[in-house]
C-alpha cells in the first residue's frame, strides 16, 4: 500500500537498502550489514555486479559531462542514492563552480547523509521524493530555489526508472517530468534490463523485492519508448558502456554483460 | 593531503630514463583504472600516479625520504579515490614486477631491500587508510541513519498531533469535541487519577434551528463562533475544557469540585456571558440559551453517568421554558424514569387488559341513598400492583392513549352499570372524558354503540368534562357535546371552582350538573376575613353561593370530596344534592359496590332490627 502523502517516510533499517547496497557495489562503506548481506546475495547471483554498477555509475558521468559540454549547469537528480566519490555536483562545479544540483531520493538515509555532505554547499541540495510525485518534486520549494526552470536543466534518472512498477505509470510519470522543464534540457536515463543475461539479472531483480525498491526490468524497446518525445541523442539507448565511451579500453568485451540500457534525450 | 617534496633525487636515480617510469607509471595507473573505478579523467590519474610513482622511484633509488615514506604512499593512493583491495593488489603486483625493470635498474639487494620494505609500509598504509576510511563512512551512514530516523519520528509526530487535532477538534470553532471530552472524562473517571468530584455543565443554544433557517447557515456558523468565543474566554485552569459537541451544544468540564454549588456558578458565568446581545453583520440576533449542571464522583465510570446527568438536565431546563439552568436531581430523575417506564408499558398493558374500573359511590345528600357511582380507572400492574389513574393518566394524555383507553373503560363502566340495573334501577354511572377524546370526531358515534351493546339507558351515563375543556368551544367540542346530549346522556362539569370557568360558553352548553372540587368541600387554609375587606366572605358563602348558582341555571350539583360526617352535614346544609368521598366510600372493585346496594336494600326493606348477615365480598 502506497503511504499517504502526508505520512512521514519510514526508517527501517532491518530492512536492506538498494541504495546502500549499490554504494557497497563500488566499494564504499556507507552501508549496514542488512544491506551488505543483500548485496552479497545479488553477487552471488550476478558475480560481476560490481562491474554493473561501476558501468552505471560511469555513465552518468559521462552524461554530466555530456550536458555540461551542452551548456546546461543545473541539474536534477533523482534517485541520486548514497553519495559517494564523484557526486554530480563534484563533477559540475568542476566545470563551473555556479553549477547547481538538486538531489532527490526515496531512502531517508541516503538523504541526511547526502545533506550532512552538503553542509556549506549553497549550490546543492537533497531532498526526501519519490518519483511517484513528478509534482511534488518540480513544486519543492528548494528545488523552485535552486532550479531555473526556464533555463535548460539536465535530469538525471539513473538507475531509479525500474523501481517504478507499470501499475504506477513510469511513462506518464517521466513525461511529466521533462514537460515541466526548458527547451534544451536533456534527460539521462539507465535502466536493468533481463534482455542479455535473462537467469542471473531475474534472479537479481527477484531478490530487489526484499528491498524497499524492487526492480522491474524493461526490454530495449520498452527504455527506447521513455524517450518517445525527445530529440535521442546519439548513439540512442545502448549498453551502458557503449554510450559515448572515452576510450576503446572502456567498452569491454562483453559491454552486454552490464545489463543496463542508457540513453540520453533532448528536449525541443 | 601529504604532498612532501620528492627526495632531492640526486644519487642514483637514471639521469635520462624518463621513459622507463613513463611506461611504469602508465602499467600502474592502468591496473589501478581496471581495479577500482575513480570518476576522473585519464590525464587526472595519470596525474596522480605520476606523482606517486616519483615518490616510489625516490624511496627505492636514494632512499625512503623519511619514515613512514612507504605509510604515506599507501595513504595517499587511497586518499585519491583508489581504495578497494584489488587496487592495493594490483599496485604490488605492478611494483614487483615491473619497477626495476621499467626504471632499468639492476636488482640489487639494496634496492630489492627498499622495495620489499616499501611494500611492507605501502601495504600497511594503504590497509591503515582504508580501514579508517571505511569507519569514517560507518560513522556518517550511522549518524545520518539516526538523523534520519530522528527526522521521521518527528515527522511522525507532527502528523499524528496533526492528524489528533483533527480528530478531537471541532473544526468550526476549533474547541475540542465530544471525542476528546469523552476521553477526558473518562481520564478523570480511572483509578489512578487523583480527581474524584467532577462538574459538568451541558449548554444548548434555544431555537437555534430557527436562526439557521431564518438568517442561513452562514450566520449560524458566525453566532456558533461567537459562542465558542466567548465560551472559550471563560476558561481558567480549573475547567479542564470547553468543547462543542455537535451544532449547537456546548459543554464544560470542570475538576476537582467539592460540590454542584462549584459547578452552578460556572454555568451561571456561562449563561452570562452568553445573555449579552449578539451581533451578526450588525445585526443584533437575540439568544438564549439552556443549561444542565450535574456533578459527582467519576470513579468506576461515573464519568459516563455524569455526562448523561447533564444531559437530562439540559433537557429538564428545556422542558421548563428554557433560558434557564437546572441542576441534575436523582429523584426527579428517578421519577422521570418512572413515568417513562410506565408509559412505555402501557400500550401493551392495555391490550393485556390491565386497565380496569373501579367505582366510587355517589350519595343522594338528602335520602342518603346510593345514587350513582363513578367509574375510575385502574391500572393493575403486574409488577407495581393497582395503579390510581393519578399515576398515569397523565402519561396516556400525553402519548394520546388515553383515546383508547378511555372508550375500554366507557365500555367496561356502562356493561357495569347496565347489570346494575337490575338490582337497582336508575343507578347512573359517571366516566371523565379527556380534552383529547372529546377533541375527537367519532366520541358521540362511539357512545351511542357502546350504550347499544351494553343496553345501558342513556341518561344513566353521566360524562364529566373538566372546564378546561370547554374553555376553547372548538367545532368539533360543541357538535360532540350536543350529538352527544341528542343521544340523552348527561353532560357534568367536572372540578368546577379551580379552573378557569367560562361562564359564557357554560351558558350555552347543554349541561346535566356541576361537580364542586373537593377544595371548595373542605375548609380553606386562610382565614376567611381580610382586614379592610367590605364583606367577610366565609367558606359556607362561599359554597352556598356556587350552589345556588348551579341550581338557579337548573344543574344537580355534586360535592367531591366529602371526608367526615361534618363536611357530609355542612354539604347538605348548603343544599349540595349529591355527595362523594371517603366518608361515603372510596373506590372499590364492582362486587363492593353490588353488595353495598343489596346490603342497603335489606336496610330499607326489613324494619330496623337485629343486624342482618354480613354479604360476603367477592373481589377478582
Amino acid at each position: 500500500m502506497e503511504r499517504p502523502e502526508w505520512a512521514p517516510a519510514d526508517v527501517d533499517l532491518s530492512r536492506p537498502s538498494v541504495a546502500r547496497a549499490y554504494d557497497y557495489w563500488l566499494g564504499g562503506s556507507h552501508n549496514f550489514e542488512v544491506d551488505r548481506e543483500f548485496a552479497r546475495q545479488a553477487l552471488a547471483a550476478v558475480p560481476d555486479l560490481r562491474l554493473v554498477a561501476r558501468a552505471n555509475r560511469e555513465f552518468l558521468h559521462r552524461a554530466v559531462r555530456f550536458m555540461l559540454d551542452e551548456g546546461i549547469r543545473q541539474f536534477l537528480d533523482i534517485g541520486s542514492g548514497i553519495p559517494t566519490v564523484g557526486n554530480v555536483h563534484e563533477i559540475a562545479q568542476q566545470v563551473d563552480p555556479h553549477s547547481r544540483v538538486a538531489y532527490v531520493d526515496i531512502d531517508p538515509v541516503a538523504v541526511t547523509h547526502s545533506t550532512h555532505i552538503l553542509a556549506g554547499q549553497p549550490n546543492a541540495v537533497a531532498l526526501l521524493e519519490d518519483l511517484r510525485h513528478p509534482e511534488a518534486i518540480l513544486d519543492h520549494p528548494e528545488v523552485r530555489r535552486l532550479l531555473d526552470l526556464d533555463r535548460p536543466v539536465g535530469l538525471l534518472l539513473v538507475s531509479v526508472v525500474h523501481a517504478v512498477p507499470d501499475h504506477d505509470d513510469p511513462y506518464g510519470l517521466i513525461r511529466r517530468l521533462w514537460t515541466a522543464l526548458a527547451p534544451g534540457s536533456c534527460v539521462a536515463i539507465s535502466h536493468v534490463t533481463t534482455d542479455s543475461r535473462p537467469d542471473e539479472m531475474g534472479e537479481g531483480a527477484r531478490l530487489s523485492g526484499r528491498t524497499n525498491t524492487p526492480v522491474t526490468a524493461r526490454t530495449r524497446a520498452q527504455v527506447e519508448d521513455f524517450f518517445t518525445g525527445l530529440d535521442l541523442v546519439e548513439p540512442g539507448v545502448v549498453w551502458s558502456p557503449l554510450w559515448r565511451p572515452e576510450s576503446e579500453a572502456d567498452v569491454g568485451e562483453h559491454p552486454e554483460r552490464m545489463s543496463f540500457y542508457v540513453g540520453v534525450g533532448r528536449r525541443r | 593531503m601529504n604532498d612532501r617534496p620528492a627526495a632531492d633525487g640526486a644519487d642514483d636515480r637514471p639521469a635520462a630514463d624518463g621513459r622507463g617510469v613513463g611506461e611504469f607509471v602508465t602499467a600502474w595507473a592502468t591496473a589501478l583504472h581496471r581495479a577500482h573505478y575513480v570518476p576522473i579523467s585519464a590525464e587526472q590519474r595519470h596525474r596522480i600516479v605520476t606523482g606517486l610513482a616519483d615518490r616510489v622511484v625516490t624511496a627505492v633509488l636514494a632512499g625512503p625520504g623519511g619514515p613512514g615514506e612507504g605509510r604515506r604512499i599507501g595513504a595517499d593512493l587511497v586518499a585519491a579515490g583508489f581504495g578497494s583491495p584489488e587496487a592495493l593488489g594490483g599496485t604490488i603486483a605492478v611494483l614487483t614486477s615491473r619497477l626495476l625493470g621499467d626504471l632499468g635498474v639492476a636488482a640489487d639487494p639494496t634496492r630489492t631491500a627498499r622495495l620489499n620494505d616499501l611494500l611492507a609500509e605501502l601495504a600497511t598504509g594503504f590497509t591503515s587508510a582504508a580501514h579508517d576510511h571505511s569507519l569514517r563512512a560507518q560513522d556518517t551512514v550511522r549518524l545520518a541513519a539516526l538523523a534520519a530516523r530522528t527526522q521521521a519520528e518527528e515527522a511522525l509526530r507532527v502528523s499524528e498531533v496533526r492528524f489528533r487535532r483533527f480528530a478531537t477538534h471541532d473544526q468550526l470553532t476549533g474547541l475540542p469535541n465530544l471525542t476528546l471530552l469523552t476521553e477526558q472524562l473518562g481520564r478523570l473517571s480511572t483509578a489512578e487519577a487523583p480527581t474524584d468530584r467532577v462538574g459538568v455543565c451541558c449548554l444548548d443554544v434555544d431555537d437555534f434551528a430557527a436562526v439557521n433557517d431564518v438568517l442561513g447557515y452562514q450566520v449560524g456558523d458566525l453566532l456558533l463562533r461567537e459562542i465558542a468565543a466567548r465560551l472559550g474566554a471563560l476558561a481558567d485552569g480549573r475547567f479542564d475544557l470547553v468543547a462543542r459537541l455537535d451544532s449547537d451544544r456546548f459543554a464544560i468540564l470542570v475538576r476537582d469540585t467539592t460540590c454542584a454549588g462549584d459547578v452552578v456558578k460556572i454555568a451561571d458565568r456561562a449563561l452570562a456571558v452568553l445573555a449579552a446581545p449578539f451581533r451578526v453583520n450588525g445585526t443584533e440576533v437575540p439568544l438564549t440559551v439552556s443549561a444542565g449542571v450535574a456533578e459527582g464522583t467519576v470513579a468506576d465510570g461515573g464519568a459516563a453517568r455524569l455526562m448523561r446527568a447533564g444531559e437530562i438536565a439540559l433537557h429538564w431546563a428545556k422542558a421548563d421554558g428554557k433560558a434557564t439552568l437546572r441542576l441534575f436531581d436523582q429523584d426527579r430523575s428517578n421519577a422521570d424514569a418512572e413515568r417513562y417506564r410506565l408509559s412505555a408499558a402501557m400500550p401493551a398493558a392495555l391490550r393485556r387488559g390491565e386497565f380496569t374500573a373501579a367505582y366510587q359511590p355517589v350519595t343522594a345528600l338528602r335520602s342518603g341513598r346510593l345514587a350513582g357511582v363513578e367509574a375510575l380507572a385502574r391500572w393493575r400492574h403486574p409488577q407495581l400492583g393497582l395503579l390510581s389513574a393519578a399515576r398515569f393518566i397523565e402519561l396516556a394524555e400525553r402519548t394520546g392513549l388515553v383515546v383508547a383507553l378511555g372508550s375500554q373503560l366507557l365500555e367496561q363502566a356502562c356493561r357495569q352499570a347496565s347489570r346494575w340495573q337490575r338490582i337497582q334501577p336508575g343507578l347512573y354511572v359517571s366516566v371523565n372524558v379527556s380534552v383529547r377524546q372529546l377533541h375527537r370526531t367519532g366520541l358521540a358515534g362511539e357512545v351511542a354503540q357502546i350504550l347499544d351493546r351494553t343496553g345501558l339507558p342513556p341518561h344513566l351515563l353521566h360524562l364529566e368534562i373538566t372546564e378546561q375543556a370547554v374553555i376553547d368551544l372548538t367545532g368539533v367540542v360543541t357538535q360532540t357535546l350536543a350529538a352527544l346530549m341528542q343521544l340523552g346522556v348527561r353532560i357534568v362539569i367536572d372540578d368546577f371552582g379551580v379552573g378557569y370557568a367560562n361562564l359564557a360558553n357554560l351558558r350555552s352548553l347543554p349541561l346535566y350538573g356541576l361537580k364542586l372540587d373537593a377544595s371548595l368541600t373542605r375548609p380553606s387554609a386562610q382565614p376567611a376575613r381580610w382586614p379592610g375587606a367590605r364583606r367577610p366572605g366565609t367558606d359556607d358563602d362561599f359554597l352556598g353561593t356556587v350552589v345556588s348558582l348551579g341550581h338557579r341555571l337548573g344543574l344537580v350539583v355534586t360535592a367531591e370530596g366529602i371526608e367526615t360526617a361534618q363536611q357530609a352535614h355542612r354539604l347538605t346544609a348548603a343544599g349540595c344534592d349529591n355527595g362523594q368521598g371517603w366518608h361515603f366510600g372510596r373506590p372499590v372493585p364492582p362486587d363492593e359496590i353490588t353488595a353495598g346496594i343489596v346490603a342497603q336494600q335489606h336496610r330499607e326493606a326489613v324494619p330496623p332490627g337485629p343486624e342482618l348477615p354480613v354479604i360476603p365480598v367477592q373481589r377478582r
